[in-house]
């Protein structure tokens, strides 16, 4: 009985070694296949199945918007900075402090409108189908996150509305 | 010749009356019930042993026996490779993915 016990725990901790050293092994050698840290864009020829012409046209608008983009980058990056000096260590909320705000406000609002419309751009040099999908899977990706945050505060203060 | 009745009206020596008398005075006792299928159960359980081995043992004999051995593990690795894969494969994707989002669209804008 205890050798038929010890040959069966033997061959069940045999078994785990076999099954967790192949998916691990297997599992590197795939994520280190697939991925290329240089190629920003690797995703996007991988997900929509793009052509190289496609690609090319791709970069171009990437490389177009990319000095847009850091450009606004900075301008917010700035508005921050300003919005932190107005706020010191004070605990009042003075008009200066609000008028930095609306003005990060609409620094943000202007650097999604034109990030928007580069993903409209870049939606539009691929093939229409691949396009609609690539639209949607961004606006997911970069607007969601406000969304699902706004859904989340939205929640639980209907339901305390709804106690009163 | 010893044992033999002699046939009625002969002389008997009399060792030989005493050898008779003793061998119709042993009684031979009952057999208990099912005496023979008991008998042949036995018989049948020494000739084979495995036949009383608990499951667990026979479990364990199955599991050294090479080919099941070789099998099992094959199929254990392939299971691993398959999963693996598919994991890699999305975690890649995923990485891949976040490396665009972070490129296109940086905190500061999302």
């Amino acid at each position: 009985m205890n050798r038929s016990l010890t040959i069966l725990f033997g061959a069940l901790a045999l078994g785990a070694v076999i099954f967790t050293g192949s998916y691990f092994a297997s599992q590197c050698a795939c994520v280190m296949r697939s991925s290329n840290p240089n190629d920003k864009l690797a995703w996007l020829q991988a997900e929509f199945h793009l052509s190289d012409a496609e690609m090319t046209r791709i970069r171009t608008l990437h490389e177009g918007y990319e000095p847009q983009c850091e450009e606004m980058c900075a301008k917010v990056a700035a508005k921050k900075l300003e919005l932190e000096a107005a706020l010191g260590n004070g605990t009042n909320l003075t008009a200066e402090v609000k008028q930095k705000l609306v003005e990060l406000g609409e620094l943000r609002a202007e650097c999604q409108a034109q990030m928007l419309q580069h993903f409209i751009n870049v939606s539009r040099a691929m093939p229409p189908e691949q396009g609609k999908h690539y639209l949607a899977e961004m606006k997911k990706l970069t607007l969601g996150v406000h969304e699902s945050m706004e859904a989340s505060m939205s929640a639980p203060a209907s339901h305390e509305h709804g106690m009163h | 010749m010893a044992g033999q009745i002699p046939p009625p009206g002969t002389k008997m020596k009399p060792e030989e009356k005493f050898s008779s008398l003793l061998r119709d005075s042993r009684s031979s006792p009952p057999l208990p019930p099912r005496f023979q299928e008991n008998v042949w159960r036995r018989i049948e359980n020494a000739a084979d042993p495995a036949k009383t081995e608990s499951w667990l043992d026979a479990l364990a004999v199955l599991i050294l026996r090479p080919r099941f051995a070789v099998a099992t593990a094959a199929v254990l690795m392939f299971a691993g490779v398959l999963l693996g894969t598919h994991e890699g494969s999305q975690a890649a994707r995923h990485d891949a993915q976040d490396r665009y989002v972070a490129y296109i669209a940086p905190n500061t804008l999302r």
